[in-house]
């Protein structure tokens, strides 16, 4: 009665309940489907298309004005000199007594002079102390370059059109032999895709005529960004079914007429538009590069290069990605992935030929790509619009997943089986990582499908896990495969702390109810998604936020405990009496160890408290830093709240920022860490 | 067309229907009042740009419908907005106990970090009031937003509630730009969280 009542007409118009809610929430449904679902009527659908309309043109302009943005910020970077360490980054002075004076940009750690440079106010965030920190012009225009175009609340850059870009693509045509169908087509498909986004659309248009299976090719020269002669050389020689593929691709849609596109011809026009991205992208990734160098230079550490590049390049790469647009982007990652792989199969010739793309159920590779050709066309055509917003994907590799996907419609469930990972970046000083993955589906809206994300089990101590675990996913609509994602992240697993691996798209679109679909993708970087996940991991003995610096003049590490939050109440009154103990093992130079003062009924304490412990950068090498938080008690033993380890035999960032201190001392190397709920002390 | 501006936010009205949400927008930003009641279809958006601290500020403000059936459509707005306005109607107890659905809603389908606050409106209907300005209030503390009660019809609140809204924005852009390294995302966003939570009680404003 009372169910029947709430479902009542009378209160359509009304929020459900909270009942209603927590039933729906069993479902996995949604709000909306458990209602009567009334389909839009005609003319309701026509007001909603006439905003999203009015929207676009709206987007259009906020694209091109972030476009005016990074160009602006770009051409900075490009007048930089970059003469080295004893001259101004920018204009090339060179510092000394009488000369400009020197100073270090807080955010790419460049010297700069006075000149080229801008100090900014910064009020720490718990306290009304203000301090004083340069920034050269590129860091801070790249600041303001974050805050005006809305990429500090997505966490990335949003979608943009480069206004000089588009004005050049104008100019090219005469080097694009074919327009034809194939573009003309990719044109008409993005329109449909509800994104009809103009001048994106000339931009695709572009080169990119329908190029069919030379596709490939060409983005494998983008990628090592060597000569053209040279990567056909070296495609000959990549291993066999690879090529089989390839050639059973070109022919199959030289028959079906589509590609009309001569190879060279094509090669010329999408290489010179290309080029031009590239270089927008490296000049863009500079800041990076440059600090992530000067780490691999002074390298003593065996760490290698793909860890820090992998991390470093993540923040720059992971800009890319625009919110609300994201999924435009992410809906061809799967494609695009494809490219990547091909671009790592010329590098490495070793890899076995089980890495190829194959159809378990398939009887040949030919075979089953001429029953695909048409999907196989649009999805190139697509590859080829968004090309260009994939740039970002050519960061230095950080490693493949092999997966292996069915859908089983009777159940309506997609059973996910992630096969093995190779080639992770390293996550600790002996080059090994201890990786699992966290899978969950991506809707077209850009939203996950659940809010629990699946993980499997961890494979300690390897780049090269084998997972072969199978997850399911139960309530997946066969409709809903055609434009959902499947994203895999992986993550190393760590006592204080996941590190970020690697993410992984993969479009469903592909696959079939009958048969499995295994495919293996390249790692991506950082994005909305992968934060997310990590966000889903739950730390019960909350974090700490770690302040380090190696402090020259003294001879001694300097670590400030600035505050903890979300720690773990002990007390009868909800709440606890924080305090943390320091202790430096095994210590060459016998220091004592150190506690903060206690904070009294607070569960985020905030210490601010500075510590030293005399010791050498090379004796940092081996020592471990301990840090055990514990509730004070009077009359009996205090409790223990959770621990932190800092040192060379960390992982991931706190490894970095150990590093970071003993290659950059006399600065402060600022992170929050998970703390653990062992003590090692014991 | 080319009219610059030096930010665009993007905000979000939500609450039960017929609480007023198209009402208080086309008060902000027409500064005008329709009293026939229009259900708004799916969802709709309304442009002004405010300025603030010698900024100009393009704030696209979308409105959503409160019914049911075009949830599916609204929902995929919330993780665009920067900041959302929850409304609910001061004469009708039901919006606003719905509140706290909608909160779950956004905390479901909305940014992490999003910005939020509650209005309740039609405040010149004092004699009907069922909802006490207290209660609202009292809400607002819980979850740590901002609260104002407002009237579109007697443009009451209307524009200061949006000037808030959107300077909470961007001084929390100016926060989280100035605190740490930029171009980082992670940590950082956990900063913020923190602070929030520090100062819910000094932000709660009684207008």
């Amino acid at each position: 009665m009372d169910f029947a009542n709430r479902n009542n007409t009378a209160n359509k118009f009304v929020c459900p309940s909270d009942r209603q809610l927590a039933l729906r929430a069993k479902l996995k449904a949604g709000w909306s489907s458990s209602k009567t679902n009334e389909p839009l009527r005609p003319e309701e659908q026509e007001a909603i298309i006439s905003v999203i309309r009015r929207n676009e043109e709206i987007e259009i302009a906020e694209r091109q004005r972030v476009g005016r943005l990074v160009e602006r910020v770009e051409k900075i970077k490009l007048h930089a000199v970059e003469r080295g360490p004893n001259c101004c980054r920018l204009c090339g002075d060179a510092f000394g007594l009488l000369r400009p004076q020197r100073i270090l940009c807080e955010d790419c750690r460049k010297s700069v002079c006075t000149k080229c440079s801008v100090d900014i106010n910064i009020r720490y965030h718990n306290s009304e102390r203000t301090r004083e920190i340069w920034l050269c012009r590129i860091c801070s225009e790249t600041r303001e370059m974050w805050k005006k175009s809305g990429a500090w609340f997505f966490k990335g850059l949003p979608n943009y059109d480069m206004p000089v870009r588009s004005a050049s693509a104008s100019n090219t045509p005469t080097t694009t032999p074919t327009a034809g169908g194939g573009g003309g087509g990719a044109v008409a498909a993005y329109g449909k895709a509800g994104a009809g986004k103009g001048a994106r659309a000339v931009q695709s248009c572009h080169g990119t005529p329908a190029r069919g299976g030379r596709i490939k090719k060409l983005t494998i020269r983008v990628n090592d960004s060597s000569s053209s002669s040279a990567s056909n050389s070296s495609a000959s020689g990549q291993s066999e079914p690879e090529e089989d593929q390839l050639d059973g691709a070109k022919s199959t849609t030289a028959g079906a007429g589509t590609a009309s596109a001569s190879a060279p011809g094509t090669g010329t026009g999408t290489d010179s538009s290309d080029r031009q991205r590239l270089q927008r992208d490296e000049s863009f990734r500079l800041r990076a590069y440059g600090s992530i160098r000067s780490f691999i230079d002074g390298g003593e550490r065996k760490l290698s290069n793909s860890f820090f590049f992998g991390r470093q390049a993540n923040a720059n790469a992971g800009s890319r990605q625009a919110d609300g647009q994201d999924y435009d982007n992410i809906s061809n990652a799967s494609t695009v992935a494809q490219l990547r792989r091909e671009g790592s199969f010329m590098r490495r010739s070793s890899v076995s030929s089980s890495w190829s793309f194959s159809d378990s159920s398939g009887s040949g590779n030919s075979a089953t790509q001429t029953t695909q050709n048409p999907q196989q066309q649009k999805q190139q055509q697509q590859q080829q619009q968004q090309q260009q917003q994939q740039q970002h994907c050519r960061d230095p590799l950080l490693g493949w997943l092999e997966l292996a996907i069915s859908y089983r419609e009777s159940f309506h469930s997609l059973d996910c089986t992630l096969v093995r990972a190779r080639d992770l970046p390293a996550m600790d000083a002996s080059g090994l990582a201890d990786p699992y993955c966290k899978v969950n589906i991506v809707t077209p809206e850009g939203h996950t499908k659940y809010t629990r994300w699946q993980r499997t089990k961890t494979v300690h101590k390897t780049r090269n896990p084998d997972f072969n675990e199978t997850l399911q996913f139960v309530g997946v609509e066969p409709e809903e495969l055609g434009n959902s994602l499947l994203y895999v992240a992986l993550f190393d697993d760590d006592k204080y702390g996941h590190d970020f691996l690697g993410a992984a798209k993969v479009c469903l679109s592909t696959v079939h109810s009958t048969s499995q679909y295994r495919i293996s993708v390249p790692l991506g970087a950082e994005d909305q998604y992968s934060a997310e996940a990590e966000m889903s991991q739950s730390w019960p003995n909350g974090k700490m936020l770690i302040s380090l610096c190696y402090n020259t003049k003294r001879r001694a590490l300097v670590v400030n405990v600035k505050q903890c939050i979300n720690l773990l109440p002990m007390d009868n009154n909800g709440s606890s009496d924080p305090f943390v103990k320091l202790q430096l093992k095994p210590d060459a130079h016998k220091n004592k160890k150190h506690k903060t003062s206690v904070k009294w009924r607070t569960l985020n304490p905030v210490f601010n408290e500075e510590f030293y412990f005399e010791a050498s950068p090379h004796d940092l090498n081996k020592e471990m830093l301990i840090l055990t938080v514990w509730d004070k008690d009077l009359g009996k033993s205090n409790d223990f709240l959770g621990s932190l380890q800092l040192g060379a035999q960390s992982k991931g960032d706190r490894l970095q920022q150990w590093l970071d201190c003993i290659r950059l001392p006399d600065h402060f190397h600022e992170k929050w860490h998970c703390l653990a709920s062992d003590n090692p002390t014991h | 067309m080319a009219k610059t501006y030096d930010y665009l936010f993007k905000l979000l009205l939500i609450g039960d229907s017929g609480v007023g949400k198209t009402c208080i927008l086309f008060r902000f930003s027409e500064d005008a009042f329709n009293t026939t009641f229009i259900s708004t279809i799916g969802i709709d958006f309304k442009i002004r740009t405010i300025e603030l601290d010698n900024k100009k500020i393009k704030l696209q403000i979308w409105d959503t419908a409160g019914q049911e059936r075009f949830r599916t459509i609204t929902t995929a707005y919330y993780r665009g907005a920067m900041g959302i306005m929850l409304v609910y109607d001061i004469t009708q107890e039901k919006s606003f106990e719905n509140i706290k659905n909608w909160i779950r809603n956004i905390e479901e389908n909305a940014a992490a970090d999003v910005e939020k606050m509650l209005l309740g409106n039609k405040c010149e209907l004092n004699d009907k009031r069922q909802v006490s300005k207290e209660r609202g209030e009292q809400l607002a503390i819980e979850y740590g937003i901002k609260f104002m009660e407002t009237s579109a019809k007697a443009s009451i609140n209307v524009e200061e509630a949006f000037l808030t809204l959107a300077s909470d924005i961007k001084a929390k852009t100016e926060k989280r730009m100035e605190a740490n390294n930029p171009p980082k995302g992670g940590h950082q966003l956990k900063l913020t969280e923190i602070r929030t939570k520090d100062s819910w009680l000094s932000r709660c404003s009684l207008l």
